[in-house]
């Protein structure tokens, strides 16, 4: 077993335990701390595959940004007993368990019937000619990916994606807005 | 060949005449229309907008010269005066069917050799204009005209007469409200015609047959506001229109049957194409010579059943004599010469087909037309109406037509004896109904009322010497007159019945001469002349109605002489048998010899002088009142009299038939359609409804709800994909 | 060694955990926390398969961690909106409980 294979186990138990944490606890801001512990080891998660960027970007958005306006949110809608029981489950909650397991069954049965499921890393690596030069880092090689104007780049999309975000921005604004 | 080619000309200037009348001419005349007076009563105004008032009884308007007048309230809506659009409506119709007529004429001096400035048209005829209109697997159906010498002796009767008539309804309608409405109609009607003369196919002459029957009701209910007269037995325009309408289509339905066996067995159309012995689409290929005669004759029959309805034989006559209530105009038009005749025409145009189908064909052509003229000519004998008396002389002439086209069966005559009946009819009839309407126009203004019972007139020829005189020429020449032209039509058909031994139809035939010739005689009487009269009765005697009548102005008068000259010398185109059948060139022509040798001849002039004799004794020795008693009071007389005014009571029984017969199976197919047919419909609309009801519950508005679906969804495709991997592979 | 099967299934097990708050939680917060990690999952998922492509042509090497960043940016503007519906809310209705918010019912 190698170093990556022993973190790999390791931040995996983690993310798995308090993913549980988040759906299990029955105080909810205990609950969105876990997820704070979730968005970490998903970060640590990206590190082991190379891609430093999202990871970085996860803790930025998810462990910063989103946390941070949940923690807000639940400031805002308080209830009443919240350290007792503020998380609580629905009428359907064996139901939404009979569902999620058989969805999560099927997903893995798919998995292990792929052909690609036991590909190991760096197998095939083959790059393909292009007129631009190969970047020299993670980092660079995205940046790139995303806003060359003459490399092979997916700039429509992201100008989308901010498009969405504006509206996103606007549609927020004037539904939290106090009438 | 050019002048054959444009005649589609001739076709399409009424048509055109009729859009340019409907959105050019007409809608000037409404827009220039005097706006009605401030002091005028509301009557008054609803009156000059074509709205006849409910309760008002009595109107108030101007006469002719000025003066007060009053009108019973069922008088046609009247105008003070026309303004220019309605006088260019006029004119425009006039001028474009002058043009027709002249070209027409043209085609037909031409066609017959008096002129020569065309070469001569081929036997078959000629196709003018074509159109494919849809062509679809192996049948095409196309928009063809054609024109052979059979259409074109029948263009020149309707141009002729429709010329004539346009020109004398510029008299006749004058005072009447929609003047610019009425040549539009006209000039629909003409169009309508024309495309059924020209037509080369079954289709297009469906659609013009369709077209008429819309022009007449059109024209038949063209005042409508007036009412129904119960006392003198006649219904309201607007009723007759209908019924002409429904009645004929009644004889549609047969004929569109009649149309769609033939094309479903030949898979054409085509007129020329059927009568083609060689060709595997005609009739003789497609039916005599797979056995298939009998099924032949049958939609050959039914192909006829159209022809009754359109020229009103039995058992579908009801009609005509009610469509009298139009205007005059249009009766002389269309109810007497041209689109009664369409009938005759269509079974002359498929002559042919009726030849190749067993003789059991032409038989029923032949016996409807003797029964109905026979019928016809003894219902005519007692009525009072002036033009029904014509109406029913018009069924009975058309009989004689489908006799003449029936009892030819097989020989060398064909199409003639009936088209040449048909020829000279159309200007003696027209004639007839045009100095009816002169008749009824003069007594309009003197008796401010609409008079058409004869019982009101008498002794007219001293007020109206001219329509006298053309009517009495008429009257001859309807009547079997020698030298006159309906003698020598009428006369050629009845020494053909004897000739081709149908014994039967010889003995009605010339039966019904005599009792035409005394109707029509006895009319003539009633009318224009009467006891103490002069010419021993016949010309003047005492008026019975009140007023002062007087001739009709010159617009009337002039086609009245014009027909009168046509009625006589019509007779003398001896050359007709010949033409009509360009491509029979052996059949015989009339021979004024042999007509004049012949016994037959002068045994049908017997008879026809005898109804003559009859009359003139009868209605110019006695007065009108004492004839009635002596009928009154004789049982048997009486019976009869009833019998024949009654029309045989086929009103009355058409009446029971329609109260009891339709309108009780209406009746229960009304209950089927509320109960059963209404109830699937409800029951189908329940049941969704109930369905929309229980199922809707499903929509709790939780989003959670809806997630479990559709994860559950997933779920359980996960478990149907999990099987089939597992389990089928 | 690691092969694109633990990634893979970490995934799953991630996905339906998250399925299970986000169907089971009556607070809407928590249903949104649920689906936050629904989409982490899918974003493992995402890079796994960025890292461990067999076919790789210069254009497509990145495309799964294009596709995570592209995921991020959504998962933060729904957060955003979701988060301002829910105090909405609470504002007309006083209660933040999914089960209570019916309004679109039949």
């Amino acid at each position: 077993m190698d170093l990556a294979t022993l973190l790999f186990w390791i931040i995996a138990i983690i993310l798995v335990g308090s993913a549980l944490l988040v759906v299990g606890m029955r105080n909810i801001v205990h609950s969105a701390l876990a997820l704070v512990v979730l968005f970490g080891m998903a970060s640590g998660i990206y590190l082991l595959l190379n891609a430093e960027f999202i990871a970085i970007v996860q803790i930025l958005i998810y462990a910063g940004a989103v946390t941070i306006l949940i923690l807000f949110a639940l400031m805002l809608t308080r209830t009443n007993n919240i350290s007792t029981n503020s998380n609580p489950t629905n009428r359907q909650w064996w139901l939404a368990a009979i569902i999620s397991t058989l969805v999560g069954a099927a997903i893995i049965f798919a998995v292990t019937l792929s052909q690609y499921s036991t590909v190991h890393a760096g197998s095939g690596v083959a790059y393909g000619t292009s007129a631009c030069a190969l970047p020299p880092n993670n980092v660079v090689y995205i940046g790139q990916l995303l806003y060359s104007p003459t490399c092979y780049s997916y700039v429509l999309p992201f100008e989308i994606a901010s498009l969405v975000l504006l509206v996103a921005i606007v549609g927020a604004i004037v539904i939290g807005r106090e009438d | 060949m050019a002048w054959y080619q444009f005649s589609w000309l001739i076709l399409f200037g009424p048509l055109f005449a009729f859009v340019a009348i409907i959105f050019g001419t007409r809608m000037w005349d409404l827009a220039t229309r005097p706006r009605e007076e401030a002091e005028a009563t509301p009557a008054d105004a609803a009156h000059a907008h074509d709205e006849a008032e409910g309760e008002t009884q009595l109107i108030v308007t101007h006469g002719p010269h000025g003066e007060e007048v009053v009108l019973e309230d069922d008088e046609d809506p009247k105008v003070p005066r026309l303004t220019m659009g309605a006088r260019a409506s006029g004119y425009l119709g006039i001028v474009v069917v002058a043009l027709a007529c002249i070209y027409s004429w043209i085609l037909l001096l031409n066609t017959s050799g008096v002129i020569n400035i065309a070469p001569p048209l081929d036997p078959r005829g000629l196709t003018v204009f074509s159109y494919d209109w849809l062509n679809q697997g192996t049948a095409s159906y196309s928009i063809a005209f054609h024109i052979d010498n059979l259409a074109i002796a029948m263009t020149v009767v309707v141009t002729t007469v429709s010329l004539l008539v346009q020109f004398y309804s510029q008299g006749y309608m004058e005072n009447s409200a929609g003047y610019a409405r009425f040549f539009s109609y006209l000039s629909l009607f003409t169009f309508s015609m024309l495309d059924i003369v020209f037509a080369q196919n079954f289709l297009v002459i469906f659609v013009g047959w369709e077209l008429v029957g819309l022009s007449s009701y059109l024209l038949i209910g063209f005042w409508i506001n007036k009412r129904a007269k119960p006392a003198e037995d006649r219904p309201a325009p607007a009723t007759a229109a209908i019924q002409a309408f429904i009645t004929n289509r009644i004889g549609d339905v047969g004929f569109i049957i009649g149309i769609m066996i033939l094309f479903a067995q030949t898979g054409t159309f085509d007129f020329g194409t059927l009568a083609d012995k060689t060709n595997p689409h005609g009739v003789v290929q497609a039916f005599v010579n797979s056995g298939n005669t009998g099924l032949l004759t049958a939609a050959m029959i039914l192909v006829f059943c159209g022809a009754i309805g359109k020229s009103a034989q039995l058992p579908l006559t009801v009609w005509l004599p009610t469509a009298m209530e139009g205007p005059t105009p249009v009766s002389a038009l269309i109810h007497a010469a041209t689109m009664v005749a369409a009938g005759v025409y269509m079974v002359a145009r498929t002559y042919p087909l009726f030849a190749a189908a067993g003789p059991e064909a032409l038989g029923v052509v032949g016996w409807v037309g003797g029964i109905t003229a026979l019928y016809a000519a003894l219902t005519a004998l007692t009525q009072t109406d002036f033009k029904r008396v014509l109406a029913f002389s018009t069924i009975s002439q058309l009989g004689y037509m489908f006799v003449g086209l029936g009892v030819a069966r097989g020989t060398e005559f064909g199409v003639g004896p009936g088209m040449y009946h048909l020829f000279t009819h159309a200007f003696f009839k027209a004639l007839l109904f045009l100095g009816a309407g002169s008749v009824i126009h003069s007594l309009h203004h003197a008796m401010h009322a609409e008079v058409q019972d004869m019982r009101k007139m008498g002794g007219l020829a001293k007020y109206m010497p001219i329509t006298a005189i053309t009517w009495l020429v008429a009257t001859l020449s309807i009547s079997g007159f020698p030298f006159f032209a309906g003698f020598y039509s009428k006369d050629n058909i009845i020494a053909l019945a004897f000739d081709q031994q149908d014994y039967g139809l010889y003995i009605i035939t010339l039966g019904t001469a005599g009792l035409t010739a005394f109707y029509m005689l006895r009319a003539y009487i009633l009318a224009f002349g009467g006891k103490g009269g002069g010419f021993g009765g016949l010309w003047g005697g005492p008026y019975r109605g009140e007023g002062e009548p007087h001739e009709s102005p010159r617009t009337i008068t002039i086609p009245l002489v014009l027909l009168a000259i046509a009625s006589i010398i019509a007779g003398y185109w001896t050359g007709f048998f010949n033409y009509v059948q360009p491509i029979n060139p052996s059949a015989p022509n009339l021979n004024l010899g042999e007509v004049f040798t012949n016994p037959l001849t002068w045994v049908g002039v017997l008879v026809s002088l005898v109804g003559l004799g009859w009359a003139y004794v009868l209605y110019t020795r006695f007065e009108l009142a004492t004839i009635h008693n002596v009928v009154e009071n004789n049982a048997l007389l009486r019976f009869l009299h009833r019998l024949t005014l009654r029309k045989f009571y086929i009103d009355d029984l058409y009446d029971l038939l329609i109260r009891y017969v339709v309108l009780g199976i209406s009746h229960i197919e009304a209950a089927f359609d509320a109960y059963v047919v209404d109830g699937i419909v409800n029951g189908v609309a329940q049941a969704v409804t109930g369905l929309g009801r229980s199922v809707r519950h499903v929509e709790t508005g939780k989003v959670q709800a809806y997630m479990v679906g559709f994860f559950g969804g997933l779920a359980v495709l996960a478990i149907v994909v999990f099987a089939l991997v597992t389990f089928v592979k | 060694m690691l092969t694109l099967n633990h990634f893979l299934v970490l995934g799953a097990l991630l996905f339906c955990i998250g399925l299970y708050g986000a169907l089971a939680k009556r607070n809407a917060i928590a249903v949104l926390m649920g689906i936050e990690v629904m989409l982490n999952a899918v974003n493992v998922t995402m890079v796994g398969f960025s890292f461990f492509n067999t076919v790789k042509p210069y254009s497509t090497y990145l495309t799964g961690q294009i596709f995570a960043i592209f995921i991020i940016t959504v998962a933060a503007a729904e957060a955003a909106v979701a988060l301002a519906m829910i105090i909405s809310i609470y504002r007309k209705r006083s209660t933040v409980d999914v089960g209570e918010i019916n309004l679109m019912k039949w």
